[in-house]
């Protein structure tokens, strides 16, 4: 078993932070950025950023501060409503992404961009060669095996990446991009849903590329991978820059400073003590096929009792997401049985599961959670859309008013920020779709939550608003069952953790044996000092 | 003798279903929807014969194909930049062409609805065991190898897939969408002249107000029942031309229309298409983002 948490030393350990701010030249500026959205959303205003060849930027802001919007600019997606982009000094235009690619600018997407019928090797291949050449398959897996074995990100490449759980799916778009050696490279949340042994060995590909000349620009909410890699920093807020500084120096506090313009990193609420009660959900032997026919979740057994938070760690594609599918009514189930509050509940459809009391938060909210082109009105009842609340009198009738009532109230209390209700979901920043998501999971008082990755994009304010959330539905005495693939997270929130790997639970650890090292080392497989599998 | 022209008679009218659907499989594949199809069978038919009278029947052909890309450029202009309406675009060019065609025929040869093209401006046919056949029987077989090819085993393929099913993807792979997009839109145009001149210049050997007699139609049948894959596009072109041919057989055989009328043995070709659609249908995922207009922000 190697040791997956130490990077290999290298290139990596050439990295020296460069900066315009500590003196180097320019290499991109980016000057008086205003975007205005065809709806009429400015969404930046007079923006600069100002990159020097070879240095690691991070770029920092709350939910729809602008992030993506400048980045999609700069990567050829996005037209801009005026400003200037320059290249080593010459004004280039950037009006596709194919100008984007050609000036060596290459972009991880937030919200992946893949084509979903395709394997991961035609995703990757997609656009590059001679258009009546015949797609150079045989050479370019052989180069993407050795970028998998450089970069540690491993993923099938033959399966339809439809079918790929979101952490796969996130490894490829990032091994897309790196495979197009650009010079410029740019990752929007790549981490979100990567284990933190992925990310460091990220980081360490990262800091090598870097050293070689290539310029980097990173977001992320994650304020401890700022610290760890980037030369500087520039903060939006608003679509408006509020500042850039050199990393070194910096706090984790400093940086949350500048992004929420308060101080306060904020504690999750105080839980409440609960007497031992009631199991509200058993599953015993549960056994769940992946998409490719074999067994991802093999013979777990657990149960969830009332007013606690189970969580399951693991690193992602390890069966969790086949697992919460399989409870949530979403794939069936192979082998096993599942009770909740004692009544069977294998074989029911999701909207039997939801009158049953499950309410489930997707981990792929883009594909199962929404949809895009539906305004955040529609989206707000998704699901219960049928239910005679919402009904003008006969089945089958929509009150709106009523429906206008209550998608008014999630879009406050979890403070979702859109324009109006009747916009469309996707004009959306990424965090905002997330909480309405949420949101509208979560009123729908169950009995038991699954939650799947529920602060994944998010910003500190809305992560912190989501995790209180969950620990307020344990105190009413609910059980929460939390997937998380962020282990701060789970150890702020879980009252007990089960670990798994390759589908199976390596252990189920109480509260007072919570130890970060045993429960990474339970992720990679390693039981009481054997590996495992 | 029966058995052969039988035969014959199927490949012959095969070819029109099969060259218009394997076009826009293509344009399919790539986000462009052309219900179109009909009439650009028409006007590519009328324009090829005014192209073979001048210059002979390769010329015609020629003019065919010029023709109908013309027509998908202006669907796919349509479609891509202007992100209208397929469906109507699509009829409005149904529409255009059954006005354009009934005055070019007047126009032009001055007879109302109808104009004999002579032998000598015709495709000339290959003599084989069976009779004599249309050398576009063959290209019809290579414009199916040829488009699966393109789809299957070369980059623009991919990008054109990608292009259909998720033009948000290519584009950020930096698949330019909107070129992709028009060129599948103008294959699809360009097939259906080539299908459009045969009819004319080669198999019917006239043109009338309306030659293509739902033939276009017919067609997308083809592309739902061959699930974009050109080769069922060849196949299905084979049953339904084989009923087609078996209509005009049968039509004329004096035993038949006595216990079948006449009008009955005529309507099977549609019979069929629609009970092999009605079969088909629902069973096949199409490309996801297949006659949407692609938008970026
Ligand atoms: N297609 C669109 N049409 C209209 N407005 C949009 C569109 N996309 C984003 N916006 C708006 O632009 C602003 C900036 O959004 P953007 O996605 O750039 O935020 P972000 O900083 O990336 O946030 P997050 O951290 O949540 O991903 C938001 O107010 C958002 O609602
Ligand atoms: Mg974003």
């Amino acid at each position: 078993m190697p040791d997956r948490s130490a990077p290999p030393a290298g290139a990596a350990d050439q990295y020296k932070p460069v900066s315009v701010l500590a003196g180097a030249p320019p290499w991109l500026e980016m000057r008086g950025i205003t975007k205005v959205y065809p709806d009429g959303t400015r969404a930046l205003e007079n923006v600069d950023l100002v990159v020097a060849k070879g240095e690691i930027h991070g770029l920092l802001g709350e939910n729809g501060a602008g992030k993506s919007t400048l980045m999609k600019i700069l990567s050829g997606i996005l037209p801009l409503t005026s400003g200037r982009i320059l290249l080593g000094g010459r004004e280039v235009s950037l009006r596709s992404t194919h100008d984007a690619l050609a000036h060596g600018i290459g972009m991880v997407h937030q919200h992946f961009s893949l084509v979903p019928t395709f394997n991961a090797l035609d995703n990757i291949i997609l656009g590059r060669g001679a258009l009546l050449a015949s797609p150079a398959r045989a050479a370019a897996r052989a180069r993407i095996r050795r970028l998998m074995e450089e970069t540690g990100l491993h993923v099938p490449l033959d399966i339809p990446v439809e079918q790929l759980p979101v952490g796969t799916q996130q490894r490829i778009e990032i091994l897309k991009t790196l495979d197009r050696n650009v010079d410029l490279l740019i990752l929007d949340e790549p981490t979100a849903a990567l284990t933190p042994q992925e990310t460091d060995q990220l980081f360490t590909v990262l800091r090598g590329l870097a050293a070689r000349g290539t310029t980097i620009i990173l977001i992320t909410h994650k304020l401890r991978e700022v610290l760890a890699l980037t030369s500087a920093v520039t903060v939006l807020r608003h679509g408006r820059v509020v500042g850039s500084r050199l990393t070194e120096g910096a706090t984790a506090q400093d940086l949350a400073r500048m992004m929420v313009g308060t101080e306060r990193m904020p504690d999750v609420k105080a839980r409440r003590e609960h007497q031992k009660s009631e199991p509200v959900l058993r599953v015993a032997g549960l056994t769940v096929k992946g998409d490719g026919g074999q067994d991802v979740v093999k013979n777990v057994s657990f149960e969830i009792n009332a007013g606690e938070i189970f969580a399951i760690a693991g690193v992602t594609g390890n069966g969790q997401s086949e697992l919460i599918e399989a409870l949530a009514g979403l794939r069936p189930i192979a082998r096993g049985r599942v009770y909740l509050l004692g009544q069977p509940i294998n074989g029911k459809s999701p909207r039997e599961l939801y009158r049953m009391g499950i309410a489930h938060v997707p981990e792929d909210r883009h594909r199962l959670g929404m949809v895009a082109q539906f305004s955040v009105l529609e989206n707000s009842i998704l699901g219960v859309h049928h239910e005679p609340r919402f009904r003008r009198g006969v089945p089958g009738t929509i009150h709106w008013g009523k429906v206008r009532r209550y998608a008014r109230d999630i879009v406050r209390r979890f403070q979702v920020v859109t324009p109006s209700l009747s916009t469309p979901m996707r004009s959306l920043s990424g965090g905002n779709q997330q909480k309405l998501v949420v949101g509208r999971e979560l009123s729908k008082s169950p009995s038991l939550v699954i939650a799947g990755q529920p602060t994944r994009g998010l910003d500190v304010a809305a992560t912190a608003a989501i995790r209180d959330l969950l620990v307020d539905i344990r105190n009413e005495g609910k059980a929460v069952l939390l997937v998380s693939a962020d282990l701060d997270e789970v150890l702020a929130l879980a009252d007990r953790i089960a670990v798994m790997y390759e589908g199976e639970i390596m252990a189920i650890l109480q509260k007072d044996q919570f130890d970060r090292e045993r429960i990474g080392l339970l992720m990679g497989g390693v039981r009481d000092g054997s590996a495992a599998g | 003798m029966l058995i052969s022209s039988l035969i014959l008679g199927a490949l012959h009218a095969m070819v029109p279903l099969t060259i218009t659907a394997t076009g826009e499989i293509l344009s399919e594949r790539a986000g462009v929807v052309n219900i179109g199809l009909e009439g650009i069978l028409l006007i590519s038919a009328f324009a090829a014969v005014v192209g073979a009278e001048a210059g002979g029947p390769l010329a015609g052909l020629m003019v065919g194909l010029l023709t109908g890309a013309l027509l998908g450029l202006i669907h796919g202009i349509i479609a891509v930049y202007f992100r209208g309406d397929q469906t109507v675009s699509g009829v409005g060019l149904n529409i255009l062409a059954l006005g354009v065609v009934a005055i070019g025929i007047v126009d032009r040869w001055g007879a109302a609805g109808f104009h004999r093209v002579e032998r000598a401006f015709r495709v000339p046919p290959l003599s084989t065991p069976l009779g004599p056949m249309s050398p576009m029987v063959i290209v019809t077989i290579l414009l199916a190898a040829l488009t699966w090819y393109l789809l299957q085993h070369t980059n623009l393929g991919l990008k054109i897939q990608a292009c259909g099913e998720n033009p948000a993807a290519a584009d950020a792979a930096g698949v330019r969408v909107e070129r992709v997009r028009l060129f599948g839109a103008v294959y699809a145009g360009a097939l259906t002249g080539i299908a459009g001149a045969y009819l004319s210049i080669d198999w019917l050997a006239t043109i009338t107000e309306n030659l293509p007699a739902g033939r276009g139609f017919i067609a997308l049948a083809t592309v739902v029942f061959s699930r974009l894959n050109p080769w069922l596009a060849v196949l299905g072109g084979l049953i339904f031309g084989f009923f087609d041919s078996l209509g005009l057989v049968a039509s004329t055989s004096q035993a038949l229309t006595r216990v079948i009328p006449y009008q009955f043995i005529q309507m099977m070709p549609y019979v069929v298409t629609l009970l092999v659609v009605a079969g088909v249908i629902g069973r096949f995922r199409a490309p996801a983002a297949s006659g949407q207009p692609y938008r970026r922000e």
